[in-house]
């Protein structure tokens, strides 16, 4: 980390995580922020925060193939939403990263936290 | 891993010892090929299959898309003890009874020869390289069904090798059934040896078996035992994870003489699998126990487990009873329910849950 959490006007912390620059297209980093694992995905140009934990049983959520899935319209299958799903790789439980939701099971769901870029420095919002 | 081997969930640290019955390993063809005895050692030696040998002629798969085969699912090796002890710290178990992977396969090798001599070679190689009783890593002794007397020779030898803890029995695909006179020579060494015999499928080559296993039955009552149940589930397995429901929302299915007790434990199950493997059914917009709650209707008899009120109770309640199931007698077979046999064993239901069950739900049903 390149810099000390910042506190804003409106009561939140902001947690430097990485240079944007340090973080390319697809890759990720995790990091220990109070006591938790939260994974930085760079995807499609995006930053995402996510926790690193399923809520399955506990896996290593962000550890796992960042992808797309397999859907269906009219019939037909079709392979959408590249970059924006991560399955973890205990049972392969497939979480949406932008929101955090199981495809399937809407009761699971995963943290998100924003995230917000400054000077170049990518920090996780709280 | 997220976890490590101090992290011991509190859960866990009430009990004593935790012993894994079921630590698979994830042995290669590669692994198992050097150990094979003549002729096959020479035979087989010259090529060594693909890289993991399901594609290859000696283990048959089905073949089907899981979450390992699209890479959602990063299964880890363990063919070494040091990789075995990664998933021992991982489960904080303190013993494992070591399970094959690659050999769950091996009850539908068609060649009898070659699948004695891949059991034989799987326990060399399971022996020489994972078993470690100072560790807690013990293992269960392979056995080619096919050939049952190879079988209790393989286990005659094995039983006494330190950490050999069991019999493994690969019991999908298998034709005859287990209870064949054919493999008793396998029940008469495991039991002389003092050694269990595990049984395990694996999906895959129980697809290759399950027509042959119908026509393997060779008694009434096991037949119908299973055979009722068995051909629902499959039916409604196939029909909600190819999206009959959505084609048809408003169509109804009434499924009948099976029992109550799959029913819930079929619901909870198809809904744990398809919530690792949603990409297998994308057209699902809800839980598959959603569907079979909307568009299937149950039909009573016969009703297992009628000394325990409780046991009824709880089924019916499980299944959404209240709302699904409908009264039927099966008279005049043999096993058919008298009028108020039911009622007794549902002390939970209230006046109208019972009209429901005894006549309202099958008035929504059927077209009077």
């Amino acid at each position: 980390m390149s810099s000390e959490p910042v506190e804003t006007d409106d009561g939140k912390t902001l947690y430097p995580v990485e240079p944007a620059a340090n973080l390319g297209e697809g890759e990720r980093i995790t990091v220990n922020i109070k006591g938790r694992e939260i994974t930085l995905f760079n995807s499609n140009d995006e930053f995402h925060a996510v926790l690193n934990f399923c809520p399955h049983q506990g896996g290593p959520l962000c550890e796992g193939l960042l992808d797309g899935t397999l859907t269906m319209e009219d019939w037909e299958w079709t392979y959408s939403c590249d970059g924006e799903i991560v399955s973890c790789p205990w049972h392969g439980w497939e979480f949406d990263i932008k929101t955090g939701e199981h495809l399937s099971k809407s009761d699971y769901r995963v943290p998100t936290y924003d995230v917000v870029v400054r000077d170049g420095e990518v920090y996780v919002v709280e | 891993m997220a976890q490590s081997a101090e992290e011991i969930p509190a859960r866990l640290k009430k009990i004593d010892t935790i012993v894994d019955c079921d630590f698979h390993v994830t042995e290669r063809q590669e692994d198992i090929l050097p150990y094979l005895p003549e002729p096959w050692s020479n035979v087989f030696g010259r090529s060594k299959g693909d890289d993991y040998g399901f594609l290859s002629s000696l283990y048959p798969s089905a073949g089907l898309i899981n979450p390992i085969t699209t890479g959602k699912v990063q299964s880890e090796s363990v063919r070494s003890k040091e990789e075995a002890q990664v998933g021992i710290d991982l489960i904080h178990s303190d013993k494992v009874v070591i399970t094959p992977t690659l050999n769950l396969y091996l009850g539908c090798v068609r060649n009898e020869e070659v699948a004695a001599a891949l059991a034989h070679a799987y326990n060399e190689w399971l022996l020489d390289t994972m078993i470690d009783t100072d560790r807690g890593m013990y293992g269960a002794a392979v056995v080619a069904p096919q050939k049952p007397q190879k079988a209790a020779e393989e286990i005659d030898d094995r039983a006494s090798e330190d950490g050999i803890a069991a019999v493994f029995f690969p019991s999908g695909g298998i034709s005859p059934l287990a209870g064949a006179e054919k493999y008793y020579p396998i029940y008469e060494a495991a039991e002389a040896n003092g050694l269990p015999v595990m049984m395990h499928n694996a999906s895959g080559n129980m697809m290759t078996a399950f027509p042959r296993a119908f026509a393997d039955l060779t008694r009434f009552i096991s037949s119908h035992v299973v055979a009722h149940p068995m051909m629902h589930m499959c039916n409604m397995a196939d029909m909600i994870t190819r999206g009959v429901p959505v084609r048809f929302p408003d169509l109804n299915f009434v499924v009948q003489e099976a029992g109550l007790g799959y029913i819930p434990y079929f619901m909870r199950r198809f809904d744990h699998e398809y919530h690792s493997k949603k990409e297998d059914a994308p057209m699902l917009e809800a839980e598959p126990s959603e569907y079979i709650r909307r568009n299937f209707s149950f039909t009573s008899q016969p009703i297992e487990g009628t000394g325990e009120p409780e046991y009824v109770d709880s089924m019916v309640r499980l299944m959404g009873g209240e709302d699904n199931l409908m009264f039927s007698s099966d008279y005049p077979h043999l096993d058919f329910d008298y009028t108020d046999e039911m009622m007794n064993l549902l002390p939970s239901f209230d006046v109208d849950e019972l009209n429901n069950v005894y006549g309202q739900n099958a008035l929504e049903t059927f077209d009077f």
